[in-house]
């Protein structure tokens, strides 16, 4: 066993997680097997992420053999989860649960381009399983903690000039918690204060959760929760969250990520953009 | 004046630089005389500016400042140390003539005297004034190097400096908190290990009633073999640390007492919160070994062959909090009280499924993705799981707290 540690499981809200456009192989050299890492913008380095949210919906979109996809939806957003054949515990517990209900998820970030340049965040599913409003609630704390520990470390870096250093996003092997935030500081301009809205807002929600009682336990909680439509495709993600924000934020956002320099891409995990010439339009903050 | 020449001339003449003596003089005096500039720095000066002036760089490097042990901080720095000589080693290639600890009142440190430098041996126990030595470092720890253009000087009063015997503290495995200290131990052997490396001769845990730790002993150490289930006195450890897990190397310097006394092997109880993200394979029902407990795979012990195991409940899983990831193992009657079932119940459920993994399948439904919060002492890198509570629901008062930490 030695050696070999456990790539721990980093605690994400689904609007950062959807935020990030920034994924990288980790090592000297970066061959096939390097561990993938998302870099999200208040600097967590993630391999697995770790979420508890609310399942709304799922669908078996494979063909001969089962896929399942599932949306999880946290008091910011939601995500798209995965689990097929080669997660075959996963598969069967997604594909025996009623939505909605509390799910934890342990997870894969994946990060998929379209062929129009939109980045599209998602987890594969390593485990699933049903749990209670109660987790939920302790999951949005601990999240909270997390992101504002993060932020605390990104305010303490020093802001990266707009102008941004191509150089940066292939410099790998971010080693501390301070080099990752300088790191994600420089890819994405993070605004500190639109995120510490962020996790206001999950924690006020969680509050108003606990103000109604247990009453509503078994009801979708009452603040962001979308009301998804079942069935959407793939092409209509960025609208159909439908969470605080206006369906237009969002699309500016889709539009903004579609303009992103191919800086990130530098490893070519992913198709390449076709649009390079445009440089650091894209600022998380509008929203806030 | 005439002193001052000579240096540089001599200093000169080892570049292969010739120079006039009238030149250097004149050059000097302008300094001393006219600038009233400090005979060290004239000295450099005209030195540095003939090594320019013929093209030999000269060594960039700050004047050596007097320093104090414990205020080596960076590698590459020019210092002059009052110190004494603790211990001497065996210098490990030829390039060194002497190595060993060098203290003063503020500490100790490893010092290397390249054969190239040319200087006069140091004697153990004899103090000087060590100058224009320079800093290095090796992960995290710092030497001084004495070259070429060192001075030894011998002081005839003696440095206060702690004896190297000494400069290693007697603790307890659990005050153990950071690398590269030395220490002192008293501790029974609990486990050995098959060394997985030729340059290993033996590897395992000790203990003592705080705890336990990994040691190893190099075979450059040339010590005796420790015995499990023995108690020592390991002197001049010194520790180290792997992802954030210590142990203790045992290398040339160290020294074992074999004790006659029994040491009791303890633990302290450690405390974590977190996540449940995996419940790991051997996690259920599983079939251990009548002779050695260890759980089979197949039907067969690594040690003592195919066996007629008996059948034990348990889990190993791993609990998260978002910072760092903790293994942890639970015993049966842990485990039982856990998941409520009995070890009774889960051979039935396994053979009407005719399948023992449906019972980690039914742990991890109940366990995964929720918040637990464990006690029990801290063995290699599991916990030992000696309670295990749900974590408690969040208030409104903790979400206040939290809000009012955030700075708009």
């Amino acid at each position: 066993m030695a050696g070999f540690s456990r790539e721990v499981a980093r605690r994400i809200f689904t609007e950062e997680l959807k935020s990030s456009n920034y994924s990288f192989r980790d090592g000297e050299d970066q061959h096939q097997y390097a561990p993938q890492y998302l870099l999200t913008p208040t600097g967590a380095k993630c391999n697995r992420v770790f979420m508890v949210g609310i399942l709304t919906e799922k669908d078996d979109i494979g063909g001969d053999t089962e896929y399942w996809r599932g949306r999880v939806v946290d008091p910011t957003g939601s995500i798209l989860i995965y689990a097929g054949q080669y997660q075959p515990e996963a598969a069967q517990i997604l594909a025996n649960m009623e939505a909605p209900a509390y799910v934890a998820v342990v997870g894969k970030p994946n990060l998929y381009q379209t062929e129009d340049g939109n980045i599209i965040i998602s987890l594969r599913a390593e485990a699933i399983q049903r749990v209670d409003e109660e987790t939920r609630n302790q999951w949005i704390m601990d999240t909270a903690r997390r992101t504002l520990e993060r932020l605390q470390v990104l305010s303490s870096t020093s802001p990266a000039p707009i102008s941004g250093d191509f150089a940066t996003a292939d410099k790998v092997s971010a080693a501390t918690p301070a080099q990752d935030a300088q790191r994600a500081r420089e890819h994405y301009q993070t605004d500190i204060g639109h995120y510490r809205q962020m996790v206001i807002r999950a924690l006020t929600s969680l509050e108003e959760d606990l103000a109604k009682g247990r009453s509503k336990a078994k009801d979708l909680p009452a603040a962001p929760t979308a009301k998804p439509e079942s069935g959407i495709g793939e092409s209509k993600i960025g609208s159909k969250a439908g969470i605080e924000e206006p369906q237009a934020a969002e699309k500016a956002t889709q539009a903004a990520k579609k303009s992103r320099p191919k800086k990130s891409e530098s490893l070519n995990a992913w198709p390449e953009q076709e649009s390079d010439e445009e440089v650091e339009t894209f600022h998380i903050g509008k929203k806030s | 004046m005439k002193e001052l020449v000579d240096q540089i001339s001599a200093r000169l003449k080892e570049q292969n630089i010739q120079v006039p003596d009238a030149e250097i003089e004149s050059r000097l005096k302008k300094l001393i005389e006219e600038f009233r500039v400090p005979e060290s720095e004239a000295r450099r000066s005209v030195l540095n500016y003939f090594f320019k002036e013929h093209g030999v760089m000269p060594q960039v490097r700050a004047s050596a400042e007097k320093a104090v042990i414990s205020a080596i901080k960076e590698p590459g720095k020019w210092v002059d140390l009052q110190v004494k000589v603790l211990d001497l080693w065996e210098p490990a290639t030829e390039a060194i003539s002497q190595t060993g600890l060098v203290g003063d009142g503020t500490g100790s440190m490893k010092f290397v005297k390249w054969t190239k430098a040319g200087l006069p041996n140091l004697e153990l126990g004899k103090s000087y004034l060590l100058k224009n030595v320079v800093t290095d470092e090796f992960q995290g720890r710092f030497s001084v190097k004495l070259n070429r253009t060192s001075q030894i000087e011998l002081l005839e009063t003696e440095v206060e400096a702690k004896p190297a015997s000494l400069a290693a503290q007697p603790l307890k495995i659990v005050e153990i908190s950071e690398p590269g200290r030395w220490v002192d131990l008293t501790v029974k052997v609990t486990q050995l290990w098959e060394a997985n490396s030729d340059s290993i001769s033996q590897s395992g845990l000790i203990g003592d009633d705080t705890g336990t730790i990994k040691f190893v002993k190099w075979v450059k150490a040339e010590l005796p073999n420790l015995e499990e289930g023995k108690s020592y006195r390991l002197k001049n450890l010194v520790t180290d640390e792997f992802q954030g897990r210590f142990s203790v190397k045992l290398n040339r310097t160290s020294q074992i007492e074999p004790l006659d006394i029994d040491i009791e092997v303890g633990s302290q109880s450690v405390e974590f919160t977190g996540a449940l993200v995996d419940v790991q394979k051997g996690s259920g029902l599983i079939k251990r070994c009548p002779v050695c407990k260890r759980s089979l795979a197949k039907g067969v012990c690594s040690d003592h062959g195919k066996v007629e195991g008996t059948y034990d409940l348990r889990i190993k899983a791993v609990i998260d909090d978002g910072r760092r990831v903790q293994d942890v193992l639970i015993n049966r009657e842990t485990t039982e009280r856990l998941v409520g079932l009995t070890l009774d119940a889960a051979k039935q459920m396994a053979m009407e499924a005719l399948d023992h993994e449906v019972v980690r399948s039914m742990i991890e439904g109940k366990l995964v993705g929720r918040y637990f919060s464990v006690t029990g002492p801290r063995v290699d890198r599991y916990i030992l799981v000696e309670s295990i509570n749900e974590a408690a629901p969040v208030t409104v008062s903790q979400i206040n707290e939290l809000m009012a930490t955030v700075e708009v």
